[in-house]
Protein backbone atom coordinates (compact mmCIF):
# COMPACT_ATOMS: atom_id res chain seq x y z
CA UNK A 1 0.00 0.00 0.00
CA UNK A 2 1.48 3.33 -1.00
CA UNK A 3 -1.65 5.46 -1.20
CA UNK A 4 -4.69 5.67 1.08
CA UNK A 5 -7.90 7.16 -0.24
CA UNK A 6 -10.47 8.43 2.22
CA UNK A 7 -14.11 8.59 1.14
CA UNK A 8 -16.27 9.64 4.06
CA UNK A 9 -19.43 9.56 1.97
CA UNK A 10 -19.13 6.80 -0.65
CA UNK A 11 -21.93 6.03 -3.06
CA UNK A 12 -23.13 3.20 -5.18
CA UNK A 13 -23.12 4.80 -8.61
CA UNK A 14 -25.82 3.79 -11.04
CA UNK A 15 -25.07 5.06 -14.53
CA UNK A 16 -27.91 4.85 -17.04
CA UNK A 17 -27.19 5.49 -20.71
CA UNK A 18 -30.40 6.85 -22.23
CA UNK A 19 -30.54 8.31 -25.73
CA UNK A 20 -32.80 11.34 -26.11
CA UNK A 21 -33.53 11.52 -22.40
CA UNK A 22 -36.49 13.69 -21.46
CA UNK A 23 -38.10 14.32 -18.09
CA UNK A 24 -41.68 13.16 -17.66
CA UNK A 25 -41.22 10.42 -20.29
CA UNK A 26 -40.94 6.62 -20.10
CA UNK A 27 -37.55 5.37 -21.26
CA UNK A 28 -36.46 1.77 -21.79
CA UNK A 29 -32.81 0.81 -21.52
CA UNK A 30 -31.43 -0.94 -24.59
CA UNK A 31 -29.60 -3.69 -22.65
CA UNK A 32 -27.56 -4.52 -19.56
CA UNK A 33 -24.66 -2.42 -20.87
CA UNK A 34 -26.92 0.65 -20.56
CA UNK A 35 -27.21 0.24 -16.80
CA UNK A 36 -23.91 0.08 -14.96
CA UNK A 37 -23.54 -0.18 -11.19
CA UNK A 38 -20.13 0.71 -9.82
CA UNK A 39 -18.63 1.65 -6.48
CA UNK A 40 -18.37 5.42 -6.28
CA UNK A 41 -17.60 8.49 -4.30
CA UNK A 42 -14.61 10.59 -5.30
CA UNK A 43 -12.01 8.82 -3.16
CA UNK A 44 -13.14 5.37 -4.27
CA UNK A 45 -13.05 6.48 -7.92
CA UNK A 46 -9.48 7.67 -7.42
CA UNK A 47 -8.59 4.35 -5.73
CA UNK A 48 -9.97 2.39 -8.70
CA UNK A 49 -8.02 4.54 -11.16
CA UNK A 50 -4.81 4.17 -9.15
CA UNK A 51 -5.31 0.42 -9.09
CA UNK A 52 -5.57 0.41 -12.89
CA UNK A 53 -2.34 2.44 -12.91
CA UNK A 54 -0.77 -0.28 -10.74
CA UNK A 55 -0.33 1.84 -7.62
CA UNK A 56 -0.99 -0.23 -4.46
CA UNK A 57 -3.85 1.53 -2.71
CA UNK A 58 -6.00 1.12 0.37
CA UNK A 59 -9.57 2.43 0.12
CA UNK A 60 -10.94 3.70 3.42
CA UNK A 61 -14.26 5.25 4.30
CA UNK A 62 -17.59 4.90 6.03
CA UNK A 63 -20.20 2.54 4.59
CA UNK A 64 -23.67 1.61 5.76
CA UNK A 65 -26.21 -1.15 5.36
CA UNK A 66 -27.00 -3.36 2.42
CA UNK A 67 -25.93 -0.78 -0.19
CA UNK A 68 -22.59 -0.41 1.59
CA UNK A 69 -21.98 -4.16 1.50
CA UNK A 70 -22.84 -4.30 -2.23
CA UNK A 71 -20.44 -1.41 -2.84
CA UNK A 72 -17.63 -3.18 -0.98
CA UNK A 73 -18.29 -6.50 -2.73
CA UNK A 74 -18.34 -4.82 -6.15
CA UNK A 75 -15.14 -2.95 -5.37
CA UNK A 76 -13.48 -6.25 -4.45
CA UNK A 77 -14.84 -8.01 -7.53
CA UNK A 78 -13.76 -5.26 -9.94
CA UNK A 79 -10.46 -4.42 -8.24
CA UNK A 80 -9.24 -7.37 -6.14
CA UNK A 81 -5.83 -5.71 -5.67
CA UNK A 82 -7.33 -2.77 -3.78
CA UNK A 83 -7.02 -3.20 -0.02
CA UNK A 84 -10.22 -2.24 1.78
CA UNK A 85 -10.56 -0.83 5.26
CA UNK A 86 -14.11 0.44 5.72
CA UNK A 87 -16.00 1.19 8.89
CA UNK A 88 -19.77 0.67 8.95
CA UNK A 89 -22.46 2.87 10.43
CA UNK A 90 -26.26 2.59 10.72
CA UNK A 91 -28.52 3.45 7.80
CA UNK A 92 -27.74 2.98 4.11
CA UNK A 93 -24.89 4.18 1.90
CA UNK A 94 -26.24 6.62 -0.67
CA UNK A 95 -26.90 5.86 -4.31
CA UNK A 96 -25.93 8.33 -7.01
CA UNK A 97 -27.85 8.15 -10.26
CA UNK A 98 -26.34 9.53 -13.46
CA UNK A 99 -28.26 9.64 -16.72
CA UNK A 100 -25.94 10.01 -19.68
CA UNK A 101 -27.50 11.01 -22.99
CA UNK A 102 -24.92 10.52 -25.76
CA UNK A 103 -27.25 11.97 -28.43
CA UNK A 104 -28.13 15.23 -26.70
CA UNK A 105 -24.70 15.31 -25.04
CA UNK A 106 -26.07 15.80 -21.52
CA UNK A 107 -25.40 14.39 -18.08
CA UNK A 108 -28.16 14.47 -15.45
CA UNK A 109 -27.04 13.61 -11.93
CA UNK A 110 -29.13 12.87 -8.84
CA UNK A 111 -27.03 12.48 -5.70
CA UNK A 112 -28.38 11.64 -2.27
CA UNK A 113 -26.86 12.87 0.97
CA UNK A 114 -25.75 9.69 2.74
CA UNK A 115 -26.29 8.23 6.20
CA UNK A 116 -25.94 10.17 9.43
CA UNK A 117 -22.64 9.13 10.98
CA UNK A 118 -22.54 8.88 14.77
CA UNK A 119 -19.58 9.86 16.94
CA UNK A 120 -18.74 6.28 17.86
CA UNK A 121 -18.25 5.36 14.18
CA UNK A 122 -16.10 8.46 13.63
CA UNK A 123 -13.93 7.42 16.58
CA UNK A 124 -13.55 3.88 15.21
CA UNK A 125 -12.66 5.24 11.77
CA UNK A 126 -10.09 7.68 13.15
CA UNK A 127 -8.24 4.86 14.95
CA UNK A 128 -8.03 2.83 11.74
CA UNK A 129 -6.98 5.88 9.76
CA UNK A 130 -4.10 6.59 12.15
CA UNK A 131 -3.01 2.95 11.94
CA UNK A 132 -3.11 3.04 8.12
CA UNK A 133 -1.05 6.24 7.94
CA UNK A 134 2.02 4.29 9.02
CA UNK A 135 1.78 2.16 5.88
CA UNK A 136 1.34 4.77 3.10
CA UNK A 137 3.16 7.75 1.54
CA UNK A 138 0.19 9.68 0.15
CA UNK A 139 -3.31 10.30 1.44
CA UNK A 140 -6.18 11.39 -0.81
CA UNK A 141 -9.19 12.88 0.99
CA UNK A 142 -11.88 13.48 -1.53
CA UNK A 143 -15.58 14.11 -1.88
CA UNK A 144 -18.44 15.27 0.29
CA UNK A 145 -18.94 14.64 3.98
CA UNK A 146 -22.01 12.82 5.29
CA UNK A 147 -24.41 14.33 7.83
CA UNK A 148 -22.97 14.17 11.35
CA UNK A 149 -19.39 14.93 10.33
CA UNK A 150 -18.27 18.41 11.29
CA UNK A 151 -15.54 20.41 9.55
CA UNK A 152 -13.13 19.79 12.41
CA UNK A 153 -13.07 16.09 11.58
CA UNK A 154 -11.63 16.58 8.07
CA UNK A 155 -9.22 19.10 9.44
CA UNK A 156 -8.05 16.51 11.95
CA UNK A 157 -7.57 13.87 9.23
CA UNK A 158 -5.44 16.24 7.13
CA UNK A 159 -3.52 17.48 10.14
CA UNK A 160 -2.62 13.95 11.32
CA UNK A 161 -1.47 12.92 7.84
CA UNK A 162 0.68 16.04 7.47
CA UNK A 163 2.24 15.55 10.89
CA UNK A 164 3.01 11.96 9.94
CA UNK A 165 4.96 13.31 6.96
CA UNK A 166 2.52 12.16 4.28
CA UNK A 167 1.65 14.02 1.11
CA UNK A 168 -1.99 15.03 1.33
CA UNK A 169 -4.24 15.57 -1.68
CA UNK A 170 -7.70 17.00 -1.09
CA UNK A 171 -10.71 17.62 -3.26
CA UNK A 172 -13.96 18.99 -1.93
CA UNK A 173 -16.20 22.00 -1.58
CA UNK A 174 -18.08 23.69 1.24
CA UNK A 175 -17.41 24.78 4.77
CA UNK A 176 -15.39 21.71 5.79
CA UNK A 177 -13.13 22.15 2.75
CA UNK A 178 -12.60 25.88 3.31
CA UNK A 179 -11.87 25.44 7.02
CA UNK A 180 -9.33 22.72 6.28
CA UNK A 181 -7.62 24.88 3.65
CA UNK A 182 -7.46 27.85 6.02
CA UNK A 183 -6.03 25.86 8.92
CA UNK A 184 -3.95 22.93 7.63
CA UNK A 185 -3.80 23.35 3.86
CA UNK A 186 -3.06 20.01 2.13
CA UNK A 187 -0.19 19.76 -0.37
CA UNK A 188 -2.45 19.39 -3.40
CA UNK A 189 -5.82 21.13 -3.57
CA UNK A 190 -8.66 20.82 -6.06
CA UNK A 191 -11.99 22.52 -5.30
CA UNK A 192 -14.98 20.62 -6.65
CA UNK A 193 -16.79 23.31 -8.67
CA UNK A 194 -19.44 21.11 -10.30
CA UNK A 195 -22.34 22.52 -8.32
CA UNK A 196 -21.13 25.95 -7.29
CA UNK A 197 -18.61 28.52 -8.46
CA UNK A 198 -18.57 30.23 -5.10
CA UNK A 199 -15.73 29.64 -2.67
CA UNK A 200 -14.46 31.62 0.34
CA UNK A 201 -17.57 33.76 -0.16
CA UNK A 202 -16.43 34.86 -3.62
CA UNK A 203 -18.00 34.09 -6.95
CA UNK A 204 -15.69 32.86 -9.72
CA UNK A 205 -16.54 34.63 -12.97
CA UNK A 206 -13.47 35.74 -14.89
CA UNK A 207 -10.16 33.97 -15.49
CA UNK A 208 -8.57 36.46 -13.10
CA UNK A 209 -10.91 35.27 -10.33
CA UNK A 210 -9.64 31.71 -10.87
CA UNK A 211 -6.00 32.83 -10.91
CA UNK A 212 -6.52 34.80 -7.70
CA UNK A 213 -8.12 31.76 -6.06
CA UNK A 214 -5.17 29.59 -7.11
CA UNK A 215 -2.79 32.10 -5.52
CA UNK A 216 -4.88 32.15 -2.35
CA UNK A 217 -4.52 28.37 -2.06
CA UNK A 218 -0.74 28.76 -2.46
CA UNK A 219 -0.73 31.45 0.24
CA UNK A 220 -2.56 29.07 2.57
CA UNK A 221 0.29 26.59 2.01
CA UNK A 222 -0.66 24.43 -0.97
CA UNK A 223 2.15 23.13 -3.17
CA UNK A 224 -0.06 22.43 -6.17
CA UNK A 225 -3.51 23.66 -7.13
CA UNK A 226 -5.98 22.61 -9.82
CA UNK A 227 -9.15 24.54 -10.58
CA UNK A 228 -11.43 23.40 -13.34
CA UNK A 229 -12.14 26.25 -15.78
CA UNK A 230 -14.78 26.19 -18.53
CA UNK A 231 -14.82 22.41 -19.18
CA UNK A 232 -11.77 22.16 -21.48
CA UNK A 233 -9.37 24.16 -19.31
CA UNK A 234 -7.84 24.00 -15.87
CA UNK A 235 -6.04 26.70 -13.95
CA UNK A 236 -3.08 25.02 -12.28
CA UNK A 237 -0.55 26.54 -9.91
CA UNK A 238 2.61 25.71 -8.04
CA UNK A 239 5.05 27.92 -6.13
CA UNK A 240 6.68 28.59 -9.54
CA UNK A 241 3.65 30.15 -11.15
CA UNK A 242 0.11 29.85 -12.47
CA UNK A 243 -0.74 28.22 -15.80
CA UNK A 244 -3.77 27.56 -17.94
CA UNK A 245 -3.96 24.04 -19.35
CA UNK A 246 -6.34 23.83 -22.29
CA UNK A 247 -7.29 20.67 -24.13
CA UNK A 248 -6.52 20.89 -27.86
CA UNK A 249 -9.56 18.77 -28.63
CA UNK A 250 -13.23 19.49 -28.09
CA UNK A 251 -14.51 17.48 -25.15
CA UNK A 252 -17.95 15.86 -25.32
CA UNK A 253 -19.91 16.87 -22.24
CA UNK A 254 -21.31 13.35 -21.85
CA UNK A 255 -17.72 12.10 -21.58
CA UNK A 256 -16.85 14.38 -18.66
CA UNK A 257 -17.92 11.86 -16.03
CA UNK A 258 -14.98 10.98 -13.81
CA UNK A 259 -12.52 13.41 -15.37
CA UNK A 260 -12.00 15.27 -12.09
CA UNK A 261 -11.16 11.99 -10.36
CA UNK A 262 -8.85 11.06 -13.24
CA UNK A 263 -7.08 14.41 -12.80
CA UNK A 264 -6.49 13.66 -9.12
CA UNK A 265 -5.38 10.07 -9.88
CA UNK A 266 -2.95 11.39 -12.52
CA UNK A 267 -1.42 13.82 -10.02
CA UNK A 268 -1.07 11.10 -7.38
CA UNK A 269 0.48 8.80 -9.98
CA UNK A 270 3.01 11.53 -10.80
CA UNK A 271 3.80 12.20 -7.13
CA UNK A 272 4.17 8.47 -6.50
CA UNK A 273 6.66 8.28 -9.38
CA UNK A 274 8.70 11.09 -7.82
CA UNK A 275 7.82 13.82 -10.32
CA UNK A 276 7.82 17.48 -9.27
CA UNK A 277 4.42 19.09 -8.68
CA UNK A 278 4.23 20.76 -12.11
CA UNK A 279 4.93 17.51 -13.95
CA UNK A 280 2.50 15.69 -11.66
CA UNK A 281 -0.13 18.30 -12.67
CA UNK A 282 0.66 17.57 -16.33
CA UNK A 283 0.02 13.87 -15.67
CA UNK A 284 -3.26 14.88 -14.04
CA UNK A 285 -4.37 16.86 -17.08
CA UNK A 286 -3.30 14.06 -19.43
CA UNK A 287 -5.24 11.53 -17.34
CA UNK A 288 -8.34 13.76 -17.39
CA UNK A 289 -8.19 14.12 -21.18
CA UNK A 290 -7.57 10.38 -21.60
CA UNK A 291 -10.60 9.70 -19.39
CA UNK A 292 -12.82 11.76 -21.73
CA UNK A 293 -12.25 9.11 -24.43
CA UNK A 294 -14.38 6.74 -22.36
CA UNK A 295 -18.05 7.07 -21.47
CA UNK A 296 -17.59 4.69 -18.54
CA UNK A 297 -15.40 5.71 -15.61
CA UNK A 298 -12.11 4.20 -14.36
CA UNK A 299 -10.92 2.95 -17.73
CA UNK A 300 -7.40 4.31 -18.07
CA UNK A 301 -3.90 3.02 -18.68
CA UNK A 302 -0.44 4.46 -18.15
CA UNK A 303 0.24 4.43 -21.90
CA UNK A 304 -3.03 6.28 -22.57
CA UNK A 305 -2.07 8.98 -20.06
CA UNK A 306 1.41 9.36 -21.49
CA UNK A 307 -0.03 9.55 -25.01
CA UNK A 308 -2.02 12.61 -23.87
CA UNK A 309 0.82 14.51 -22.20
CA UNK A 310 0.92 16.82 -25.24
CA UNK A 311 -2.82 16.89 -25.86
CA UNK A 312 -3.17 20.26 -24.18
CA UNK A 313 -1.74 23.73 -24.43
CA UNK A 314 0.22 25.14 -21.52
CA UNK A 315 0.03 28.88 -21.11
CA UNK A 316 1.77 30.66 -18.24
CA UNK A 317 -0.54 33.25 -16.68
CA UNK A 318 1.39 34.51 -13.71
CA UNK B 1 -1.99 -22.46 -5.80
CA UNK B 2 -0.99 -19.90 -3.18
CA UNK B 3 -2.80 -17.94 -0.47
CA UNK B 4 -2.31 -14.75 -2.52
CA UNK B 5 -4.52 -16.26 -5.26
CA UNK B 6 -7.54 -16.37 -2.94
CA UNK B 7 -6.64 -13.52 -0.61
CA UNK B 8 -9.33 -10.97 0.22
CA UNK B 9 -7.43 -7.72 0.67
CA UNK B 10 -9.57 -6.48 3.53
CA UNK B 11 -7.82 -5.20 6.64
CA UNK B 12 -10.90 -4.74 8.82
CA UNK B 13 -9.71 -5.43 12.35
CA UNK B 14 -10.26 -4.55 16.00
CA UNK B 15 -7.80 -3.24 18.54
CA UNK B 16 -7.09 -5.02 21.83
CA UNK B 17 -8.58 -2.18 23.89
CA UNK B 18 -11.86 -1.99 21.97
CA UNK B 19 -14.98 -3.33 23.64
CA UNK B 20 -16.84 -6.54 22.95
CA UNK B 21 -19.86 -4.37 22.13
CA UNK B 22 -17.84 -2.65 19.37
CA UNK B 23 -16.66 -5.99 18.06
CA UNK B 24 -20.22 -7.39 17.89
CA UNK B 25 -21.43 -4.18 16.25
CA UNK B 26 -18.73 -4.34 13.58
CA UNK B 27 -19.28 -8.03 12.85
CA UNK B 28 -23.05 -7.66 12.58
CA UNK B 29 -22.81 -4.60 10.30
CA UNK B 30 -20.22 -6.20 8.03
CA UNK B 31 -21.69 -9.73 8.17
CA UNK B 32 -18.44 -11.14 9.55
CA UNK B 33 -17.94 -14.06 11.92
CA UNK B 34 -14.73 -12.75 13.47
CA UNK B 35 -11.94 -10.22 13.16
CA UNK B 36 -8.16 -10.12 13.51
CA UNK B 37 -6.95 -8.14 16.53
CA UNK B 38 -4.12 -5.75 15.68
CA UNK B 39 -1.81 -3.32 17.45
CA UNK B 40 -1.17 0.28 16.36
CA UNK B 41 1.33 -0.93 13.73
CA UNK B 42 -1.26 -3.25 12.23
CA UNK B 43 0.60 -6.31 13.55
CA UNK B 44 -1.82 -9.17 14.20
CA UNK B 45 -1.76 -9.98 17.91
CA UNK B 46 -4.83 -12.20 18.11
CA UNK B 47 -8.15 -13.21 16.61
CA UNK B 48 -11.64 -12.95 18.05
CA UNK B 49 -14.69 -14.72 16.70
CA UNK B 50 -18.41 -14.75 17.47
CA UNK B 51 -17.79 -18.16 19.08
CA UNK B 52 -15.39 -16.61 21.58
CA UNK B 53 -18.10 -14.16 22.65
CA UNK B 54 -20.75 -16.88 22.86
CA UNK B 55 -18.40 -19.06 24.91
CA UNK B 56 -17.70 -16.12 27.22
CA UNK B 57 -21.41 -15.52 27.66
CA UNK B 58 -22.48 -19.05 28.53
CA UNK B 59 -21.36 -20.91 31.66
CA UNK B 60 -18.24 -22.99 30.99
CA UNK B 61 -19.88 -26.35 31.70
CA UNK B 62 -22.16 -25.88 28.69
CA UNK B 63 -19.23 -26.07 26.36
CA UNK B 64 -18.40 -29.41 27.97
CA UNK B 65 -21.96 -30.61 27.42
CA UNK B 66 -21.76 -29.37 23.83
CA UNK B 67 -25.37 -28.24 24.03
CA UNK B 68 -27.22 -25.19 25.22
CA UNK B 69 -30.43 -27.16 25.64
CA UNK B 70 -29.46 -27.44 29.31
CA UNK B 71 -29.58 -23.68 29.78
CA UNK B 72 -32.21 -23.02 32.45
CA UNK B 73 -33.27 -19.81 30.72
CA UNK B 74 -31.92 -17.51 28.03
CA UNK B 75 -32.14 -14.60 30.46
CA UNK B 76 -28.90 -15.90 31.96
CA UNK B 77 -27.19 -15.60 28.56
CA UNK B 78 -28.50 -12.06 28.06
CA UNK B 79 -27.35 -11.07 31.55
CA UNK B 80 -23.86 -12.41 30.89
CA UNK B 81 -23.67 -10.62 27.55
CA UNK B 82 -24.60 -7.37 29.29
CA UNK B 83 -21.85 -8.05 31.79
CA UNK B 84 -19.10 -8.60 29.23
CA UNK B 85 -20.08 -6.04 26.59
CA UNK B 86 -17.78 -3.37 28.01
CA UNK B 87 -14.88 -5.77 28.49
CA UNK B 88 -11.88 -5.35 26.22
CA UNK B 89 -11.43 -7.61 23.21
CA UNK B 90 -8.02 -8.68 24.60
CA UNK B 91 -9.81 -10.60 27.38
CA UNK B 92 -11.50 -13.04 25.01
CA UNK B 93 -9.32 -13.09 21.90
CA UNK B 94 -7.31 -16.12 20.85
CA UNK B 95 -3.63 -15.42 20.99
CA UNK B 96 -1.34 -15.95 19.22
CA UNK B 97 -3.60 -15.86 16.18
CA UNK B 98 -3.32 -18.52 13.53
CA UNK B 99 -1.96 -16.63 10.52
CA UNK B 100 -0.65 -17.46 7.07
CA UNK B 101 1.50 -15.63 4.53
CA UNK B 102 0.71 -14.73 0.94
CA UNK B 103 3.16 -17.31 -0.41
CA UNK B 104 1.86 -20.20 1.70
CA UNK B 105 0.12 -22.93 -0.25
CA UNK B 106 -3.64 -23.20 -0.44
CA UNK B 107 -3.44 -26.75 0.86
CA UNK B 108 -1.71 -25.43 4.00
CA UNK B 109 -4.45 -22.91 4.76
CA UNK B 110 -7.16 -25.48 3.88
CA UNK B 111 -5.57 -27.87 6.37
CA UNK B 112 -5.57 -25.18 9.09
CA UNK B 113 -9.18 -24.28 8.42
CA UNK B 114 -10.30 -27.91 8.71
CA UNK B 115 -8.08 -28.93 11.62
CA UNK B 116 -8.60 -25.81 13.74
CA UNK B 117 -12.24 -25.32 12.66
CA UNK B 118 -11.55 -21.77 11.50
CA UNK B 119 -13.91 -19.69 9.40
CA UNK B 120 -11.34 -17.10 8.45
CA UNK B 121 -7.55 -16.84 8.68
CA UNK B 122 -5.62 -13.52 8.75
CA UNK B 123 -2.88 -13.15 6.16
CA UNK B 124 0.23 -11.27 7.27
CA UNK B 125 3.43 -9.93 5.70
CA UNK B 126 6.97 -10.68 6.89
CA UNK B 127 6.60 -8.18 9.74
CA UNK B 128 3.38 -9.84 10.91
CA UNK B 129 1.25 -6.94 9.63
CA UNK B 130 -2.25 -7.65 8.40
CA UNK B 131 -2.62 -7.66 4.60
CA UNK B 132 -5.98 -9.43 4.30
CA UNK B 133 -7.88 -12.61 5.11
CA UNK B 134 -8.73 -15.94 3.56
CA UNK B 135 -12.14 -17.37 4.35
CA UNK B 136 -13.53 -20.88 4.01
CA UNK B 137 -15.48 -19.69 0.99
CA UNK B 138 -12.51 -18.01 -0.71
CA UNK B 139 -10.52 -21.25 -0.31
CA UNK B 140 -13.42 -23.37 -1.60
CA UNK B 141 -14.00 -21.04 -4.54
CA UNK B 142 -10.30 -20.92 -5.40
CA UNK B 143 -9.94 -24.69 -5.14
CA UNK B 144 -13.02 -25.28 -7.27
CA UNK B 145 -12.00 -22.84 -9.99
CA UNK B 146 -8.26 -23.44 -10.13
CA UNK B 147 -7.47 -26.54 -8.03
CA UNK B 148 -5.17 -26.64 -5.00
Amino acid sequence: MRVATVTLNPALDRQLIVSNFEVNQLHRLSGPESSIITPGGKGINVAMLLDVLEIPVVAMGILAGYTGRILEEELRRLHPRITTNFVYTSGETRENITIVDPIKDTITEINSSGPEVDEKTLGIFLKRYIMTLSRVNTVVISGSVPPGVDSGYCLDLVSRAKHAGKTVVMEGIGRFFEETIRNVCPHVVRPDLRRTQTIFGRSLDTLDDYIKLARDFLDFGAEAVVISYHIVSDVVATKEGVWLFTSREKVEKSHLLGTGDAFVAGIVYGIDKGLNYFDALRYGMAAAIAETKHVEKSALSISEIEKHLDAFEVEKKA
Amino acid sequence: MKVKDVLIRDISAVFEDETIENFVRMCSMQSLSGLPVVDENMVVVGYISENDVINAAIPSYFSLLQSVSFLPDTHQLVQRLQKIKNDEVSKYMNTPAVTVKEDDTLIHVADLIIRRRLKSVPVVDDQGRLVGVVTRMSVLKGAMEKGV
